[in-house]
């Protein structure tokens, strides 16, 4: 018996072969009328951008899935904005991990295969990967969102005021807490997040002065198990409405769940738990990878470390619940007209911290280096700034 | 009425095993194909693209031998710790304790040459990993305790501690407050070959033939295996179980603790707590297909390799990450049963003439 | 023929069955009345065992027939003979830990409209009818081995087993335990069905059972319809009794040289703690064989054990040769002469996984060394000197030693054990579930080693051949030596009634 399967799959091997072989031939026949036989074409390392391609090719590597309706949910709405708005082809690959050969090799396949002529990468722990890459192929445009490394020719990084849209969200948050306790699930003691939380407290304590957010850390940027976990933790210990950082909405279902109210992030998710949805600081990435691509479209690009706000519209907030408070509402787009207008920021004194240091002086507005390495979290926060 | 059972055969040629791996890996290309045209790809050019990329020039082939690397240490150190029937799950652990460890070295010793520095920090890597293989090793060979439990978590343990490491003691003030480790020193980069292949893929190659033959060839080797294989016979043979359950351990550790190391100073620049990237779980099924066996562990490392940068490479041509991962683990998994099908042979129970051998 | 049939709950028919190089069951007969509890006797390897696995659906025999409840039966799987009414309950239990009672007991044989709370009431119920104590909603865990057996018969109960075949029930207990398992076996008598019991505690048997059937080496050596008066020294020479090789020669006696072993108030306990030897005093001969009798399971393998090193003892001292060894290592005691050949040959003996070659210099493989390396050359002669010696028969040597036939297997192991002339040597069982030959040269090799000055502890199950080639019988029972007796003067019925812990004055 054990002959005859022996023979069968010896048979079955032989098989295989010979289609594989077909089909190799079949195609190594093709790429040779394609590159070979063709008198125009010329190596392609060679060749400037334009020549090579009529239309831009802009690569985009997100670190998480599509379809987290998240963060990277929210980076390929701008790229699907970005091609539509400019005509050029904008591949993209998910689910890459920062650590690890992934990341580079993508990178390289875009670059060698694809003929990528810009390529963004929206994840933090890219940034090392972007500037030895940034490096080796100088005549590619190379954009990493939310790190601080940059050149002064083909590699730039960009990231959006989130802080701004984050402390409307507090001020709505803070008119419908019963409890006056809010719950903050954060994502890592990283100062991105610190400047949410003490945006979102600031907002919601102009509104509320009785207010408290209570933070607990994940130490996850997408994990739906361990996100709802900390949600239902913080609503059982009293909090009322959940907040959070990351690109899940589990913290939003636990909150429907429990009769309680959610602020969402990334994307307006009120679609996940009708009910609970407060607003949700969202993004839009679009306006800024349009201008990217048009610039490196007409020559015109330069790197630099771009920092938008509500005035560019990259961060916006999504649409109130109705059972807002009008005066709230109308106190909110009083705060949005200021900070689009430049008149206004959310870091503006007096400002004290948990240990009751003033951090910010009375009248004085915080300067972006000092909001970009925040480390601190604001009176009013319950839980660590480390994490 | 018959039903098919599973007989393992008495003994397996190794060239029929190396048959049982290639008729598994077309096998799932075929299937593969169907996946592709379901889901609106081109195989051949969806298997153009992965051969090319993986194995189709010298870039290539340094690609794959990059992520074969690790891959080949994880695997030995499951293997090691295999051939005496023991299951270190926690590799992934290991890996992060050797470059935790190295990495704590290179901070302390300041200055050091080149060749030095990576010297002493791959040693750490080695201690790191035993370091962390230590209590599972006392309690398996002193108390029974499962050491698949125990390894396993201290997987989480170990990248906790990174995790604390990075926003509190060791966290790098150039860093304007990202929680980031500072960068291993430049002198502490691995030595490249070619392409992207550093000279951590000789070091496990060497490694490999050590323990191949020292598990094959050497007194010592005998006795991991009659150990591994009939404990009672080990006893009886003088052979103390004790020290033979602790040795295997920890190499097991010490090597996954090296895989730890090699990547930090060969293809990252610092310590993140992702650092051992899976390769930690992939050394399970590496060494699994390779059935224990150090010498097999090379060749199923390589393809693996190959077969994980390939499945990577097409999501550039536009297929999604799911149907590449389906794709790459359908190409193991079909290796791996093709490999067990290979070791076992079907008999119909039920059948009259057939007499149970059980 | 078939009126007669249905007179009984069971009748296994001309039961054959093989494994390689082992025959299991020849032809052996069983028939089990309804509402009696039928004892199943026999020492290890008799083919008990194996007959209740045919019964209970785990083996196909080779030939002969099932019959169960007057019905001819073709078992395909255990789930067809427990359809049939055929219930198992093994010395290890197959229960989970973390199930309750009752979820254990309906596993895989409830209907899912069966609400917990019915489900309870019903295990509650059948506990009452038979005593066996057990609360339905503990988890398996908390329950002791006592508990953990009622809950496995329960869980034949549940599936309506008309015969419960138990293997060696009483292992595991405390004799109160035992006791009480008594009282149960009993009510389900009464209620018409009928149970097997396997077992080689005389003992309990002439207690708790009605009949008894009596196998040795595969075969029926007696059966008992009425066990009231029977006697327990019968009963145990029917189960080490007449050998099937045939009268083996005696041996001429020689005079019999120094001492070669000497074992000074061993105690010892068996692997779950309990007291296994109690003050042993044996001294054993150069030239000399001396045999150890008794049923097994009285401390005779605890005892080969405390000799090869392999079991602690928890009092005494052992001088081998001239040296006092009682700390010393297995290796070490090989080194200084002593070989063993233990009762598990594939397992402990023996790695079965791995080659020939390997499992030839277990014993030697440090002197076969060249720096670290194992010499593979001097390992190969080594082996092939071994197997030209004692005429072993191997394919090849690099192949699993498992693939070889029990003779020849035990052939490889006495020929490693004696191939550094050792001065003592220990013996278990060493042909047991051979074939003609295989017992044969065996013998010959152990009559060849007293002959050449060598010390030989013989255990052994087959009475015979202690008459025939020991120089001095012991007979252990309870852990103990109960008597010595010189071979060729003891009758047997003596020997018997001393195995059975009654040695005559």
């Amino acid at each position: 018996m054990s002959k005859q399967i022996f023979l069968k799959l010896l048979v079955l091997m032989a098989v295989f072969a010979l289609v594989a072989t077909a089909c190799g031939n079949d195609d190594s026949d093709a790429q040779g009328t394609a590159t070979d036989s063709d008198p125009t074409s010329v190596p392609a390392e060679n060749m400037d951008s334009d020549d090579m391609h009529d239309e831009v090719v802009a690569a985009f590597v997100y670190v998480g899935p599509v379809g987290d309706a998240g963060w990277t949910w929210a980076h390929n709405e701008g790229r699907r904005q970005a091609e539509s708005a400019t005509g050029a082809s904008t591949p993209f690959v998910e689910n890459v991990p920062e650590e690890g050969p992934d990341f580079r090799n993508f990178v390289v396949d875009f670059i060698e295969n694809e003929q990528a002529d810009v390529v963004f990468a929206t994840s933090f722990g890219y940034m090392d990967a972007m500037e030895e890459l940034a490096g080796e192929y100088p005549n590619v445009v190379f954009e990493h969102a939310s790190g601080y490394k940059k050149n002064d020719t083909n590699f730039g990084n960009y990231f959006g005021r989130m802080y701004q849209p984050r402390y409307l969200s507090g001020m709505a948050a803070g008119a419908l807490t019963a409890t006056n306790q809010i719950g903050y699930v954060a994502a890592f003691p990283i100062p991105e997040v610190l400047r949410g939380i003490n945006a979102f407290t600031l907002g919601a304590q102009r509104v509320n002065p009785d207010v408290e957010v209570h933070v607990t850390w994940t130490f996850t940027w997408f994990d739906p198990a361990i996100e709802g976990d900390s949600a239902r933790a913080l609503l059982e210990a009293g909090a009322d409405v959940i907040a959070m950082h990351q690109d899940s909405t589990a913290p939003g279902l636990a909150a429907q769940d429990a009769g309680a109210r959610w602020v969402s992030y990334n994307s307006d998710m009120s679609a996940f738990a009708p009910d609970a949805f407060i607003t949700a600081p969202i993004w839009n990435w679009g306006p800024y990878y349009t201008r990217v691509i048009e610039a490196v479209q007409d020559g015109s690009y330069e790197p630099g470390a771009y920092w938008g706000g509500m005035a560019d519209g990259i961060v916006d907030l999504a649409p109130l619940a109705d059972d807002v408070p009008e005066a709230v509402v109308a106190e909110i787009e009083q705060v949005r007209q200021a900070l689009e207008a430049g008149t206004w920021d959310v870091f503006t004194g007096e400002i004290v911290d948990q240990d009751g240091n003033v951090v910010v002086a009375e009248g004085e507005t915080m300067n972006d280096g000092d909001m970009l390495g925040m480390e601190f979290l604001v009176a009013g926060v319950v839980g660590s700034a480390t994490g | 009425m018959m039903r098919p059972v599973l007989v393992r055969r008495d003994r397996v040629l190794p060239a029929t095993q190396a048959l049982g791996f290639v008729v598994g890996i077309v096998g799932a290309l075929v299937l593969g194909a169907i996946l592709l045209l379901v889901s609106d790809n081109n195989p051949v050019e969806v298997y153009e693209r992965m051969f090319d990329s993986a194995l189709g020039g010298i870039d290539s082939l340094s690609r794959t031998l990059e992520r074969a690397t690790p891959l080949a240490l994880t695997g030995l150190a499951v293997a090691v710790a295999g051939s005496m029937g023991l299951w270190n799950i926690g590799a992934e652990g290991q890996m992060m304790a050797g470059a935790t460890l190295a990495t704590g070295v290179a901070m302390m010793t300041d200055g050091l040459s080149g060749p030095l520095l990576i010297a002493v920090m791959l040693a750490s890597g080695v201690v790191g990993g035993m370091v962390l293989m230590l209590g599972p090793a006392l309690a398996r060979s002193y108390l029974g305790v499962s050491e698949i439990i125990t390894t396993l978590m201290l997987v989480y343990v170990s990248i906790r501690v990174v995790e604390w490491l990075e926003v509190g003691h060791w966290k790098d003030a150039g860093s304007l407050g990202f929680p980031r480790i500072e960068e291993v020193p430049a002198q502490a980069a691995l030595p490249g070959l070619f392409g992207r292949v550093n000279i951590g893929a000789l070091i496990a190659l060497g490694l490999l033939v050590v323990f191949s033959l020292a598990v094959s060839r050497t007194a010592w080797g005998y006795e991991l295996r009659l150990a591994g294989s009939s404990p009672n016979t080990a006893r009886y043979a003088g052979v103390s179980l004790r020290r033979k359950i602790l040795a295997a351990l920890l190499l097991s550790g010490g090597i996954a603790g090296l895989a730890g190391a090699v990547q930090l100073t060969g293809t990252e620049v610092r310590l993140t707590p992702g650092l051992s990237n899976g390769f930690g779980f992939s050394g399970i099924i590496v060494a699994a297909l390779a059935l224990m066996r150090p010498s097999g562990v090379a060749v199923v490392a390589f393809v693996f390799g190959a077969v994980q940068v390939g499945g990577q490479s097409i999501q550039t041509l536009g297929v999604s990450s799911a149907i590449s991962t389906i794709l790459q683990a359908m190409i193991l998994f079909s290796a791996l049963a093709a490999v067990v099908f290979f070791n076992y042979r079907v008999r119909w129970a039920g059948a009259a003439s057939e007499h149970s051998d059980v | 023929m078939a009126a007669i049939e249905t007179d009984y709950a069971v009748w296994l028919r001309g039961i054959e069955k093989r494994f390689p190089g082992v025959i299991a069951c020849d032809g052996a007969e069983l028939k089990v009345r309804r509402g009696t509890i039928h004892a199943l006797l026999g020492e290890n390897g008799a083919g008990k065992t194996t007959m209740a696995n045919v019964l209970a659906g785990v083996y196909r025999p080779d030939a002969g027939e099932v019959w169960v409840n007057g019905k001819r039966q073709t078992f395909r799987s255990p789930a067809d003979a427990i359809a049939a009414g055929v219930g198992m309950v093994y010395q290890e239990f197959r229960l989970v830990p973390s199930l309750t009672v009752a979820e254990n007991i309906v596993l895989g044989a409830a209907s899912p409209l069966l609400r917990v709370v019915e489900i309870e009431e019903k295990v509650a119920e059948l506990s009452d009818t038979y005593g066996l104590a057990a609360d339905p909603s503990r988890p398996v865990w908390q329950l002791s081995m006592g508990e953990r057996q009622r809950v496995e018969i329960l869980k034949a109960l549940w599936r309506n087993a008309s015969v419960l075949v138990m293997d060696e029930p009483t292992a595991v207990l405390t004799p109160a335990e035992a006791a009480e398992l008594g009282l149960t076996l009993r009510a389900m008598a009464v209620d018409g069905r009928s149970v097997i019991y396997i077992s080689h505690k005389l003992d309990q048997v002439v207690a708790f059972c009605d009949e008894a059937t009596v196998l040795r080496r595969g075969k029926v050596t007696a059966t008992f319809d009425d066990l009231i008066d029977v006697d327990l020294a019968e009963l145990a020479e029917k189960m080490v009794g007449a050998s099937e090789v045939g009268t083996i020669k005696r041996l001429k006696s020689i005079q019999p040289g120094h001492a070669v072993l000497h074992l000074n108030g061993i105690s010892a306990r068996n692997d779950r703690g309990l007291p296994a030897l109690s003050d042993i005093n044996i001294t054993v001969h150069a030239n000399e064989i001396v045999g150890i009798v008794g049923v097994s399971g009285n401390g005779q393998k605890e005892l080969a054990e405390v000799i090869a090193g392999l079991r602690k003892p928890s009092e005494g001292r052992m001088i081998l040769g001239d040296q006092d060894v009682s700390g010393a290592s297995p290796a070490d005691r090989y080194r200084m002469g002593l070989a063993y050949v233990p009762e598990d040959r594939l397992g402990v003996g023996l790695a079965p996984k791995m080659s020939v070659v390997d499992n030839a210099v277990v014993r030697s493989y440090r002197s076969h060394r060249r720096g670290i390396f194992l010499a593979a050359s001097k390992c190969i002669v080594f082996c092939k000197g071994l197997i030209e010696r004692f005429g072993v028969r191997v394919g090849r040597l690099s192949h699993p030693i498992a693939g070889l036939s029990g003779g020849n297997l035990q052939k490889l192991l006495l020929g490693r054990e004696l191939a550094e002339q050792p001065i003592m040597l220990v013996a278990a069982q060493p042909s047991r579930g051979l074939d003609v030959q295989g017992v044969v040269a065996i013998q010959g090799h152990l009559a060849d080693q007293r002959n050449n000055g060598v010390g030989v502890l013989l255990i052994s199950e087959d009475l015979d051949e202690l008459l025939a080639l020991a120089d001095r019988l012991l007979v252990m029972f309870g852990g103990r030596v109960v008597g010595e007796y010189g071979p060729d003067v003891t009758p047997r019925t003596i020997l018997g009634a001393a195995m059975a812990g009654r040695p005559p004055q």
